[in-house]
C-alpha cells in the first residue's frame, strides 16, 4: 500500500502535470475563471485520463514494444484518446441524456488537452505495470484538477480585488500561477518517485 | 426531460450559473431549447477560430424542454440557470463514481495476485459496475427534477453580447 500511496503522491504533487511539467497550461489560463468550470473540466479530465492510459498501456503493451513501432506511439495515442473522448460522450448520452447535457460542454476540449497525451506518454517512460499506469494517470490528474480548482479560486478572489489597471486580467493570472508554483515546488523535497 | 416540466426544486436562493438558450420549438406547454453555441470557457477573444467550439449537431444533441409558463415564441432568446452545487455533483457524479469503482476493483485484483489481466478486467468490470450505478443515481436525479435548468429571465442586450452573463 505504501508503494501505492507514494506513486500518487509523486504524480500528483512533486511532479505536478501543470505547475511542474507545464502541461495543459492551455486550460489551465482558459477554463479557471470560475471554480465550478475548472471542477468540471478537472473531473472530465480525470475520467478521460485514466481510461486512454488503459488502453495506451494495452497497445503499448502488446503492439508497440513487441513489434518496435515506437515512431508510431504519438499517433496511436491521440488515437486512443480521441476513441476515449468519443467513448465518454457517447457512454454519457446513452446512459445519462440529463448529465450529457449539463456536462457535455468539456468534453471537446479534452480532445485538444496536451496534458492527456502527456500523461500517457510518461506512463511509457516509467515502464509501468497494468495498475502501476492506471494510478499514475489517475494520480497525475488527480494533480491537476487540484491545481485547477486551486487557481480558479484565487481567480475568483483577484477578480474582486483592486488591481492596478496595467496588471488587470492575464498578467495577475500570471503572477497568481508563479506564486501557485512556488508553493508545490514546496513539495519537491518529499523524495517521492 | 418530463422532469423539466414540472416538479422542479425551488433554486431561488441558491448560486446560479447562467447561460443563454433560444426557443426552437414550442409543442402545447413545452417549449424546446437549445444552447447558443459558446466556447467552453466563456472567455476566449478568438471563438471565431476556435478548435472546441461545439458543433450544430452538438448543440442539437444538447437540446431540452421546458415548461411553457411565460408565453415563449420561437426564436426568442432567454436566460437560464443551473444551480452551482448541481453542476459540482454532477461531475463528481459523472465521472467520480465510475472511476473510484474501476480503481477499487483494479487494486483490490492486484493486491489479491491477478497480474496486469486479471487487473485489466477487473477493472474494466469496475468501470461497468460504475457506469451502471451513474444510470440509476442519474435516473434519480432527473425525475427530481435536480439535473434541469431553470428560467431566470429573457435575454438582454449584456446578455446578447457574449452569451454568458458573468454578473
Amino acid at each position: 500500500m505504501q508503494d501505492i500511496i507514494l506513486l500518487i503522491v509523486g504524480a500528483a504533487l512533486v511532479n505536478n502535470v501543470i505547475l511542474a511539467r507545464f502541461l495543459g497550461l492551455c486550460s489551465f489560463m482558459g477554463v479557471t475563471t470560475r471554480v465550478d468550470t475548472a471542477i468540471g473540466m478537472g473531473a472530465a479530465c480525470t475520467f478521460v485520463i485514466t481510461v486512454s492510459s488503459m488502453g495506451d498501456w494495452a497497445l503499448e503493451r502488446f503492439l508497440l514494444e513487441p513489434y518496435h513501432l515506437g515512431y508510431l506511439r504519438t499517433v496511436t495515442f491521440i488515437l486512443v484518446i480521441a476513441a476515449a473522448v468519443q467513448f465518454t460522450e457517447a457512454t454519457f448520452r446513452k446512459f445519462s441524456p440529463a448529465l450529457f447535457k449539463l456536462l457535455g460542454i468539456y468534453l471537446p476540449l479534452i480532445t485538444t488537452n496536451c496534458a492527456v497525451l502527456g500523461v500517457t506518454l510518461l506512463l511509457v517512460e516509467g515502464k509501468y505495470g497494468f495498475m502501476d499506469s492506471t494510478l499514475f494517470a489517475f494520480a497525475s490528474s488527480l494533480g491537476y484538477s487540484l491545481v485547477m480548482v486551486l487557481f480558479a479560486g484565487l481567480r475568483e478572489r483577484v477578480a474582486l480585488a483592486d488591481v492596478p489597471r496595467l496588471f488587470a486580467g492575464p498578467p495577475i493570472g500570471f503572477i497568481t500561477a508563479s506564486l501557485l508554483a512556488l508553493a508545490f515546488m514546496g513539495f519537491s523535497g518529499m523524495g517521492a518517485k | 426531460m418530463a422532469a423539466a416540466v414540472s416538479g422542479l426544486p425551488d433554486v431561488s436562493d441558491r448560486e446560479l450559473i447562467e447561460g443563454v438558450a433560444r426557443v426552437v420549438a414550442v409543442e402545447g406547454g413545452v417549449a424546446w431549447l437549445e444552447p447558443e453555441q459558446t466556447t467552453a470557457c466563456g472567455g476566449c477573444h478568438a471563438s471565431a477560430t476556435c478548435g472546441a467550439k461545439p458543433g450544430s449537431a452538438r448543440l442539437v444533441a444538447r437540446r431540452f424542454a421546458m415548461a411553457n409558463d411565460h408565453d415563449f415564441q420561437v426564436g426568442e432568446r432567454i436566460v437560464v440557470g443551473v444551480a452551482e452545487d448541481t453542476l459540482r455533483r454532477a461531475s463528481l457524479t459523472a465521472y467520480g463514481l465510475p472511476l473510484a469503482f474501476m480503481l477499487v476493483a483494479g487494486v483490490t485484483a492486484q493486491k489479491l495476485g491477478g497480474g496486469d489481466l486479471g487487473a485489466a478486467a477487473a477493472t474494466l468490470s469496475g468501470l461497468a459496475v460504475g457506469l451502471g450505478v451513474v444510470r440509476f443515481k442519474s435516473l434519480r436525479q432527473t425525475k427530481r427534477g435536480e439535473l434541469a435548468p431553470h428560467y431566470l429571465r429573457r435575454a438582454s442586450g449584456h446578455d446578447a453580447e457574449c452569451g454568458v452573463d458573468r454578473s
